[in-house]
């Protein structure tokens, strides 16, 4: 598995500077990776133009290799309101991760909504139910933008490990704000500034904790240094 | 719902006539130009219970003529949601003729079909259906992306699917519409009995207006009044319905 990309410009139709420009770089695959940069930079543009594939906008600058299923979630994404989020996870679930779908359930800790419509959920639990879904699909690269948003922390923390841990051999994009979770537990840390900074992109290795990891806290604080060096 | 709409109306009734005997007494005018409320209540008492079945013939026109439009409206706005030509010439389309007044057409459908139920039928059905139309195509080619990316992305995707998000997204908006194009079919058949119908209230009303008689009008518009809020609250209460078994049971709102 290799994901590559070259050269990757971006403009808005009708804007005038583009918001991503000559994106170089490579990504460590399979692995928990992670695209971090403050708002507005473009993180949201990338991982749409990364959903696209070969055949989107951008998409000659790509270079996925082993990586065929691509798939796009983001926090602000609803279940339709017809019926319980339970049934909508039976009716979206292939038959032979049947099994993944209930470990998930328990894991992410949301047995008790299944019988409540989406929009009866608080932020944090729609979060991790549409989290869910994309989980037991079929995929090689599962982008994560702001999908475990209005989660606590400890349970992110254990969603984050236990994926890890169920998909050694899929590459994920998490997209997150929160720089000390990305230092611990990201493989990879696409940093992105914004354009004109001549800084480009700048690929930062993580801690990439797995569970049971115990913490160095100076090597979190250099790889948080590091982070913040390449904004 | 439904009781709402009949003492609405009943209130906007009792001000028009009041307004119209006002003018009356101040102006001096005869019961034959504005009838009094003993004529009123005369006139009432003998006409009441024929226009009462007029209005319910004309009612069974306009039910069956929106009954159409929606049917309609819902094909044509399923078929001309995707941004394809098709779908681009039938919205163009629907614009350039809701924008043509469809009730000047009538005396061309009356030429062509004579008097009688199809004429009416067919005369309601288009003037409720443009309007209809309008608002299923504008609901049916709006994507609620935030549904409808995860069916997408994993080619889940039916137009099916399609239809049955948008349409439950937007079932106020649906409903509402709905309900409001009563109205219009209501007042296509009337207009429709008008021209050149022999048969519901609104030939009752020409009958009245050629021998000027405004008690009569008057009756007559009393019936219609409270049988089309009466419908109109049939509508809005089966809507309400529909969205209480299909929308979640809400614990509250604090806010």
């Amino acid at each position: 598995m290799r994901f590559e990309c070259r050269d990757l410009t971006f403009t808005y139709p009708e804007a005038d500077n583009p918001v991503l420009e000559n994106l170089t770089f490579s990504m460590a695959a399979p692995g928990f990776n992670a695209v971090f940069g403050p708002s507005g930079v473009g993180k949201t543009s990338f991982a749409r133009i990364l959903a696209g594939g070969n055949s989107g906008p951008g998409g000659n600058a790509l270079i996925y290799e082993g990586i065929a299923t691509i798939l796009y979630s983001y926090n602000q994404e609803r279940l339709p309101g017809w019926a319980n989020t339970g049934r909508h996870l039976e009716k979206v679930c292939p038959q032979k991760n049947s099994d993944l779908k209930k470990e998930l359930v328990k894991i992410f800790k949301v047995e008790a909504f299944l019988g409540s419509r989406f929009s009866q959920l608080s932020m944090g639990q729609q979060n991790r139910m549409n989290l869910i879904r994309y989980l037991i699909q079929d995929f090689d690269l599962l982008i994560l933008d702001e999908s475990l948003a209005n989660v606590d922390e400890a349970l992110r923390e254990t969603i984050i490990l236990a994926i890890k841990e169920i998909f050694p051999a899929k590459l994920f994009l998490y997209i997150s704000h929160n720089l000390m979770e990305v230092a611990r537990f990201c493989k990879d840390i696409l940093v992105l500034s914004r354009p004109g900074k001549n800084k480009g992109a700048v690929v930062v290795p993580g801690q990439n904790y797995e569970t049971g990891y115990t913490a160095d806290p100076q090597a979190i604080d250099r790889s948080m240094l590091e982070i913040m060096n390449a904004v | 719902m439904l009781f709402r709409r009949i003492y609405q109306f009943l209130i906007v009734y009792c001000l028009g006539v009041t307004g119209l005997l006002a003018i009356k007494y101040a102006t001096g005018l005869s019961n034959y130009v504005i009838p009094d409320l003993t004529l009123l209540f005369d006139t009432a008492r003998r006409m009441l219970t024929g226009y009462f079945f007029d209005v319910l013939n004309t009612l069974s026109v306009t039910v069956l003529g929106q009954m159409v439009s929606i049917f309609m409206a819902f094909f044509v706005g399923i078929i001309g949601r995707k941004s394809s030509w098709l779908g681009s010439f039938i919205k163009v389309m629907a614009y350039n003729i809701q924008a043509y007044p469809i009730v000047a057409l009538a005396p061309i459908i009356f030429i062509l079909m004579g008097d009688g139920f199809l004429s009416r039928l067919l005369i309601a059905s288009m003037i409720c259906y443009f309007p209809l139309l309008l608002s299923v195509l504008g609901i049916m080619a709006s994507p609620i992306k935030d549904i409808e990316h995860f069916y997408i992305a994993t080619g889940r995707m039916r137009w099916q699917l399609e239809v049955k998000i948008r349409a439950f997204e937007n079932l106020n908006k649906l409903t509402t519409v709905i309900a409001g194009s009563a109205t219009l079919a209501m007042a296509g058949t009337i207009v429709a009995e008008f021209i050149a119908a022999d048969q519901g209230v609104g030939y009752s009303i020409r009958i009245a207006l050629y021998q000027s008689d405004l008690a009569r009008i008057l009756v007559a518009l009393f019936s219609i009044g409270i049988i089309i809020s009466v419908y109109q609250g049939i509508l809005e209460t089966v809507g309400e319905q529909i969205k209480t078994k299909w929308f979640a049971p809400k614990g509250g709102e604090l806010l």
